[in-house]
């Protein structure tokens, strides 16, 4: 077991390497950099090329590369040219709101899909079982922003259940009970949106799950022996088809994060998603790649965390 | 709900950076002042027409209603779709939406009148000396930080002395601080003290620039102090990421910020000990909400004032009900391009190709000919774009020279130029070849962002197709556009024609976008009367209005008879107000100041 977890481990490190390699050759070649934007007849070119110059924008990638790989072994991810301030803090304080978010809509997630897979699997082909594959067919389909836009109009705006933007209400002091309550507001509707449609993937896998268990011999020597039907699927079915999904839990966790682009835009929930975005439009490269290689780590880490449950609960698929 | 809110959304990433085109001359007001326009009743009033609106009927100072209650909160919705960076101070921030939330805390010493002049009713007040060269500014006794130390003539010193800094990280060193007497001296390290500003007394500070110009009136002046009793002993580079700017920001305007959620809202209260008086509001909420939310936001009572309102949504909600749409014209102008030469970085010059593609007097003002933008104002902006005619938008009343109608549309005009210059369609093919009888084929870019960028470039490409000129559309996203016309000097040899934007400063000097040694000359044209005119407009002969607008009354005239760019709209800025608003305007010299901001309910009148 700790043989394959090192090995596994041990993959990831060239992973990681490359994916920042390929991270910094890819903001190599698009066009433009932080300072493009300043377009300001007032300011002399000369004093633009400086700033270049003193940000090394002007030297060759792999120069950068190695700057900045220093740096980030230190702990450095450098200095985000637009905020100006450290990327570890600015990424430190945003990474917080999207951890919430994340962890919320995980939680949803898996509140939704575990009843509705069970009572779709175990009662299929009734018209509640149709409903309910109706209900993930159509999560299938709807992209994930304009669900979120529907929903913020409707329980936004329509009926004012839910703040609108922000991850807490303006004022409200830190660390106080309000604040707390304030922060857990702001991200139910998002997480909600979210939950609401990457759960189907998790229903459907269940039900799947269930109706195959179901049919299985041993379950038919549990009915044979007289169980009551409520302990064959709480003791039998439910455990044996429960294992697929915690492996599925890792790769969950990967489509969190692109989740959370979209997600923190239109709530304007300033987590990390958001800042990806605007730091590539306005080619803020340091906290670009930094983030870049967060989002690269956690679904390393996510896949790294499914084969793990997975050879945990299946002993077959463990590597010699 | 816009039903075109989706699309919107698709085009998010991009349309905010799209929109911010650069130019601005590190003035900070934000609006434009506009010219003419009577107050009106609620929201902008559709014209016979319709569906067509006319800035003409928009005023841009609210209408007051009832009786102002004592106090009250109100929310500022600042319109970005991204966050703001939280660099709070006006000597460092480069951000607009930063611009945004400074106004509501801190201000420059001098304020300015609807022509965008220095006027003696601000915090401080100055004088000039015989020569025009030096000024001498004395500080209001009352005009205190919001800690109670009083705003001195060593804190705007100080602010110089930070922005000349070799470490300063901002972008504000520029053209007018090298201006100042000893400035590049105290940059370059050979002098430890600017020469040229001298503190005369605590209140009173002296500066001393190189050139007279009125310039110096319309903006050139930095009038941002920087509080030396907090500033002083950082280091110049750690003053930008330290927590007084970012966290408990300082200023001397009339609110002070309580607290800062990081890229999300700011808390603000009032400063009692504000110059001007008291504040009637008690404080300010400032939130973010991005651009897809506006309307619902306003609708629902979420936010009184906003930033800036995507003037594309107004036709949909000009009806709605509990808010006055308040109008100016913004100091901005589209326009077309036309390459003529390249970037000589070696000597910092344009470099005038004289047998470029486009070096064709009658051509390009045939191209100016064969396009309709009244048409393109209708249809793609329902007027709250329109036809522009010179270079001077008519944001600077003054300057802007109504007589000149520009080159109208007129494709008979395009076609007898164009044939008469020899360009001629030799082959039967229906399209134009050059006067030495090879194919003719344009290279035209233009950017990407917002739902019409692409058909409204099309619409140019068929216009300029009816007249037989071949021309070659290509969209670029904003970085790629600027790369290829040559922001960095290195201009792309394919590119013939370009659609952009510039935001202009309050000062109406041109030269930084059209003088032979700007980068920013993207046409990199160069002719003798047009750098005369550009001195003249500078020179001190140039403090007497009259004859500066004569000089830039003739400048646009030299651009509408040489094309080397020619402008295609104008445009419009809607800032809806909530109607229990009172005392409140935007656009440039109103006299209407956010001290006297005011409610007359508690709470914010909600649609019907």
């Amino acid at each position: 077991m700790w043989k394959l977890i090192v090995r596994r481990t041990l993959i990831t490190i060239p992973q990681i390497i490359v994916l920042s390699i390929l991270v910094f050759i890819l903001a190599q070649a698009m066009p433009g950099d932080a300072l493009t934007g300043l377009i300001d007849p007032n300011i002399d070119p000369a004093t633009i090329e400086a700033m270049r110059e003193r940000l090394g924008l002007n030297n060759p990638w792999y120069v950068q590369y190695i700057d900045w790989v220093k740096g980030v072994l230190q702990g450095d991810f450098g200095q985000s040219f637009r905020f100006k301030m450290p990327v570890s803090e600015l990424i430190g304080e945003r990474m917080i709101n999207t951890l919430w978010l994340s962890l919320a809509t995980l939680i949803l997630t898996y509140l939704i899909a575990i009843p509705l897979g069970i009572i779709s699997g175990r009662f299929n082909d009734t018209w509640l079982d149709r409903a309910i594959t109706g209900y993930t067919y159509i999560g299938f389909a709807a992209p994930l922003f304009i669900f979120a836009l529907v929903m913020l109009f409707i329980f936004g705006f329509q009926l004012g259940w839910f703040p609108t933007s922000g991850s807490v209400a303006p004022g409200t002091e830190p660390g106080t009970f309000a604040y707390f309550i304030s922060k857990l507001n702001h991200l139910l509707l998002p997480a909600l949106s979210m939950a609401l449609i990457t759960t189907v993937s998790t229903v459907q896998y269940l039900r799947s799950e269930i109706i195959d268990t179901k049919q299985k011999d041993f379950i038919v020597t549990a009915r044979a022996k007289g169980s009551s039907e409520s302990r064959v699927y709480n003791r039998h079915v439910l455990r044996n088809s429960l294992l697929p999904i915690a492996a599925f839990f890792g790769y969950e966790i990967t489509g969190l994060i692109g989740g959370t682009i979209f997600i923190e835009n239109i709530f304007g929930y300033p987590g990390m998603g958001e800042l990806f975005l605007s730091s590539i439009s306005l080619r803020d490269y340091s906290v670009m790649t930094a983030l870049v290689l967060l989002f690269g780590l956690a679904a390393i880490i996510g896949a790294l965390l499914s084969d793990i449950i997975l050879s945990l609960v299946d002993p077959r698929i463990r590597i010699k | 709900m816009p039903k075109n809110k989706w699309s919107r959304y698709l085009a998010l990433p991009m349309l905010s950076f799209a929109l911010i085109l650069g130019a601005c001359s590190g003035d900070e007001e934000a609006s434009p002042e506009e010219g003419g326009g009577e107050a009106e009743t609620d929201g902008g009033q559709e014209l016979e027409n319709g569906g067509m609106y006319s800035i003409d009927d928009f005023s841009n100072v609210k209408t007051n209603e009832g009786e102002a209650i004592d106090g009250g909160t109100i929310t500022f919705g600042l319109v970005s779709d991204t966050v703001f960076e939280g660099t709070l101070n006006w000597n460092f921030y480069s951000g607009a939406p930063d611009a945004e939330i400074l106004e509501w805390f801190d201000e420059g010493l001098l304020t300015w009148d609807e022509n965008y002049v220095y006027t003696n009713d601000g915090a401080a007040t100055y004088e000039v000396s015989e020569d025009g060269r030096t000024f001498t500014f004395t500080i209001g006794d009352n005009v205190n930080w919001h800690d109670g130390e009083p705003v001195t003539a060593e804190d705007w010193l100080f602010a110089h002395e930070v922005i000349g800094n070799p470490d300063y990280d901002g972008p504000r060193y520029n053209s007018d601080f090298t201006n100042i007497e000893g400035m590049e001296e105290y940059n370059s390290g050979s002098a430890d003290t600017i020469s040229g500003i001298e503190v005369v007394d605590e209140k009173t500070l002296s500066i001393t620039y190189i050139e007279s110009t009125p310039s110096l009136l319309t903006g050139s002046i930095w009038s941002y102090p920087l509080a030396k009793h907090i500033f002083g002993d950082m280091a110049v580079a750690d003053i930008s990421s330290s927590p007084e700017v970012r966290e408990n920001p300082i200023g001397f305007g009339p609110f002070k910020v309580d607290s800062i959620v990081p890229g999300e809202s700011v808390t603000l209260s009032k400063n009692e000990d504000y110059w001007r008086g008291e504040p009637n509001l008690d404080g300010v909420t400032i939130k973010v909400i991005s651009s897809s939310t506006v309307v619902q936001e306003l609708e629902t009572g979420g936010v009184d004032l906003i930033s800036e309102f995507p003037v594309d949504q107004f036709p949909d909600n000009a009806e709605m009900s509990n808010v006055e749409y308040l109008g100016a014209i913004d100091r901005a102008y589209t326009y077309i391009g036309f390459k003529l030469g390249t970037w000589d970085a070696e000597s910092s010059t344009v470099a005038y190709d004289p047998e470029a593609k486009m070096n064709n007097k009658e051509l390009r003002q045939a191209m100016w000919h064969a396009v309709d933008n009244t048409a393109v104002g209708e249809r793609f902006y329902n007027g709250l774009r329109w036809n522009a005619t010179t270079l001077i938008p008519p944001s600077h009343p003054e300057f802007h020279d109504d007589s000149n109608e520009g080159r109208a549309y007129d494709p008979e005009a395009a076609n007898q130029l164009l044939d008469d210059a020899g360009y001629a369609d030799t082959d039967g093919d229906g399209l134009r070849e050059d006067p030495e009888g090879n194919p003719l084929e344009i290279n035209f870019i233009s950017m990407t962002g917002g739902d019409t960028a692409e058909p409204l470039a099309q619409y140019y490409v068929q216009s300029w197709e009816a007249v037989g000129l071949k021309v070659n559309l290509e969209m670029l996203e904003f970085n790629s556009f600027y790369d290829r016309v040559g922001n960095g000097g290195e201009d792309d040899p394919n590119v013939d024609v370009f659609q952009a934007a510039w935001g202009v400063g309050i000062d109406v000097d041109p030269s930084g976008l059209y003088g032979a040694n700007a980068i920013y000359n993207f046409a990199r044209w160069e002719n003798e009367d047009n750098e005369r005119l550009l001195a003249e407009g500078r020179s001190e002969e140039s403090f007497d209005l009259a004859y500066r607008q004569e000089v830039y009354n003739e400048w646009q005239q030299l651009m509408v008879e040489e094309v080397p760019v020619f402008p295609t709209l104008y445009r419009a800025v809607l800032s809806p107000v909530n109607d229990r608003v009172l005392n409140y305007a935007i656009g440039d010299g109103t006299e209407v100041y956010l001290n006297e901001l005011a409610v007359n309910a508690e709470s914010p009148v909600t649609a019907e």
